[in-house]
């Protein structure tokens, strides 16, 4: 019984697509199949799956927070302006952090004492956090911010800061046991949701004000308290995944990230998660945002094109999200059939 | 009071025209350059794109729907126009199939939402992805240049000494609201996304609305495009990149609920002409022109929040009002 319910579950034929895709494009380039190839291409896309395992939360509270791609810029810059201004690697680091969960406190603060819709909310947050992030070095060298040594901060607008010490950047080059820094941090910080999702009262409780933030009220759930918490989480994961990226190009950015929206949520829907809200797991998002990076990686080995690439992704996010809600309404018919037949047997 | 002035006064576009209009005099007031005639046009001009584009949105967002295409729309009809003028077709043809490509887009968007019910969200993000890769594929990666004169003439056209696309973008908007308050079936929009359910039961073709919502953010987007390719003369491969974000915030600041059932086009030409606007007052009164996003944001966020409080106000004045009619009529009761 709990092995048919495990193969019939979403995460499985995500399971099987991964391995399937890998498999294929190998056959394809063989070059691909490589292992040591294969764990390093989780660099490309670590960022995604940091900003995509908390966002797998948010949804499940039938929220969305689209500012986790200026989080990535702002604590990146945050981060570059922090060591410029001379404060040592891990003090910057740490200010990242912090600048991404209270980004993260503002989006739940608002969200949960109005009734606004998140998406709003989060789309004024994100033109706000991005604009922040750019404006910045200039806003900092007009109230005459004096770091020795340097001709003003403005052109590090442009140009990113770069020379951070291989200390940091070494974040990026680290392996243990030929797997990635970068992907052991996702894989602990998936480990970490996992058991908070999953395991503890606060993750039920996420579930329930997603299909009914009403009787989550009455319930004597603190929904507001636990909105909160969500919106910090995820914005600290998107400080994270600033963070990583940041290592991975040696230089801080404003507009780092700025393009992997549509990746993000791609990843969190295709994972299994209701953008209505109520349904979601991390395993989900965790192997669907596998099944991307590498169909990404992959097509690009075999020699497709990013503009491709694009399409594909796209084309692949309609088409499950298509067969799904096919698969729902075929079993429901079913189901309806069902209840007609043994009603009108009741009857006779 | 009046109720139909009553409403009006309580209407989000007045809010947004108002804060829109204190700006103008507090930024002219600290520089008399800003309120010249000409920068205020300028402004209107450089805002065109994107109002157009807010307008279609508003369609969309009408009928409890997100489109994050539209401007991916914009950006392949664009090159479509590009493509065709620079092999040769004549004109008239070239903005007949951007106009096409416009709208096609739109009805794929349509067919994914009313047909294999797709949440509008992932349908148009996964589109979006979809028309950006096919756009750089026709294109070929690289710019369109060296568009032909005929596409750029109407830029220069002005009558009363505006622009010939000012005059041609008020039109639109105007009509659009017209018709949408005037015709029928525009009205069945509004009933579909205030509530599908009851829309269907009274005999509304909803599916039929839904579609002819996102068809028509397309048509939209195609309008945009050929404007956009006028102003500009050229097409980056980035041409209305994040315009998507920017057209529903301008909805939203225009008054369009993203709950549906709720907006005008004139609430989101005003949305369009606000954030616009903002980076040009920045300009004026001193402040790096880059932080626009950032105040664009915060005063998206002031506006929802205040329309929150606004409407909660409303709301507690209503149930007191109800409780204590309730009260005098048990009191009656008991005597």
């Amino acid at each position: 019984m709990r092995i048919s319910k495990l193969l019939k579950s979403w995460e499985f034929a995500l399971f099987i697509l991964l391995v399937a895709e890998i498999i294929i494009l190998g056959i394809i380039n063989p070059i691909f199949l490589n292992l040591e190839n294969l764990l390093y291409a989780t660099l490309d896309f670590s960022h995604i799956l940091l900003a995509a395992l908390p966002l797998t939360l948010v949804i499940i509270t039938a929220g969305i927070d689209i500012s986790s791609v200026s989080v990535m810029g702002l604590s990146s810059i945050v981060l570059g302006l922090t060591w410029v201004a001379g404060a040592p690697i891990i003090v910057a680091l740490g200010v990242a952090l912090l600048v991404g969960t209270l980004a993260g406190l503002f989006n739940g603060v608002f969200t949960a004492n109005t009734d606004v819709n998140p998406l709003v909310i989060t789309l004024g947050s994100l033109f706000m956090f991005a604009g922040f992030a750019q404006g910045l070095p200039i806003l900092l060298d007009k109230l005459n911010f004096k770091v020795a040594g340097s001709g003003g901060l403005a052109a590090y607008q442009y140009e990113g800061i770069t020379g951070l010490p291989y200390s940091f950047t070494d974040i990026a080059s680290t392996t243990i046991w030929l797997i990635p820094l970068p992907f052991i941090i996702v894989l602990v910080f998936a480990g970490i949701l996992a058991l908070l999702l999953h395991k503890t009262r606060f993750g039920r409780n996420l579930y329930q004000i997603g299909v009914n933030l009403d009787a989550s009220h009455y319930s004597g759930i603190a929904v507001k308290k636990v909105l909160i918490l969500v919106y910090i989480i995820s914005g600290f994961g998107a400080a994270l995944a600033g963070i990583i990226l940041t290592a991975y190009f040696t230089s801080a950015r404003a507009d780092l990230g700025s393009d992997a929206l549509l990746a993000i949520i791609t990843a969190v829907v295709l994972g299994g998660s209701d953008i209505l809200g109520g349904k979601g797991t991390i395993l989900g998002t965790l192997l669907a945002g596998l099944v991307l990076g590498y169909l990404q990686q992959g097509l690009l080995a075999i020699g497709i094109s990013g503009d491709i690439i694009q399409v594909v992704i796209g084309a692949v996010l309609i088409a499950s999200l298509s067969i799904r809600a096919m698969i729902n309404a075929i079993s429901q018919r079913r189901q309806n059939q069902k209840t007609l037949l043994s009603r009108s047997s009741e009857r006779r | 009071m009046n109720k139909k002035l009553k409403s009006v006064l309580q209407s989000r576009e007045l809010l947004v025209l108002f804060l829109l209009f204190i700006l103008i005099i507090s930024t002219g007031l600290f520089n008399s350059n800003f309120l010249k005639a000409n920068s205020i046009i300028e402004i209107f001009n450089t805002s065109l794109t994107l109002m157009l584009i807010a307008v279609g949105e508003m369609f969309v967002i009408i009928t409890r729907g997100i489109d994050v295409s539209v401007a991916a729309i914009t950006g392949l009809s664009a090159v479509v126009l590009g493509t065709t003028l620079n092999m040769g077709w004549p004109i008239a043809l070239a903005l007949l199939a951007t106009i096409a490509t416009g709208i096609l887009a739109g009805a794929v968007n349509a067919v994914g939402v009313t047909f294999l019910k797709v949440p509008p969200i992932i349908m148009t993000l996964g589109t979006l992805g979809i028309y950006r890769g096919l756009m750089r594929i026709i294109a070929g990666g690289s710019w369109i240049e060296r568009l032909p004169q005929n596409i750029k003439n109407p830029n220069i056209w002005r009558f009363l000494d505006i622009p010939f696309f000012v005059w041609l973008s008020i039109a639109i908007v105007i009509v659009t609201s017209i018709i949408s308050f005037k015709y029928k079936k525009a009205r069945y929009l509004y009933a579909v996304g205030d509530n599908a359910n009851g829309a269907f039961l009274l005999g509304i073709p909803v599916k039929l609305s839904l579609f002819s919502a996102y068809t028509l953010a397309g048509l939209f987007s195609a309008l945009a495009a050929i404007v956009y390719t006028s102003q500009i003369g050229f097409i980056s491969m980035n041409a209305a990149d994040g315009f998507e974000l920017k057209a529903i915030a301008a909805c939203v600041l225009g008054g369009v609920g993203l709950m549906g059932g709720v907006g005008t086009a004139i609430g989101a030409a005003i949305g369009a002409l606000f954030l616009t606007a903002v980076r040009s007052m920045l300009v004026f009164l001193g402040i790096p022109g880059i932080l626009d996003n950032a105040f664009a944001g915060a005063i998206l966020l002031l506006v929802v929040y205040i329309d929150y409080r606004v409407r909660k106000s409303l709301e507690y004045k209503q149930i007191q009002a109800r409780a204590q009619s309730e009260d005098s009529t048990n009191t009656g009761v008991n005597q």
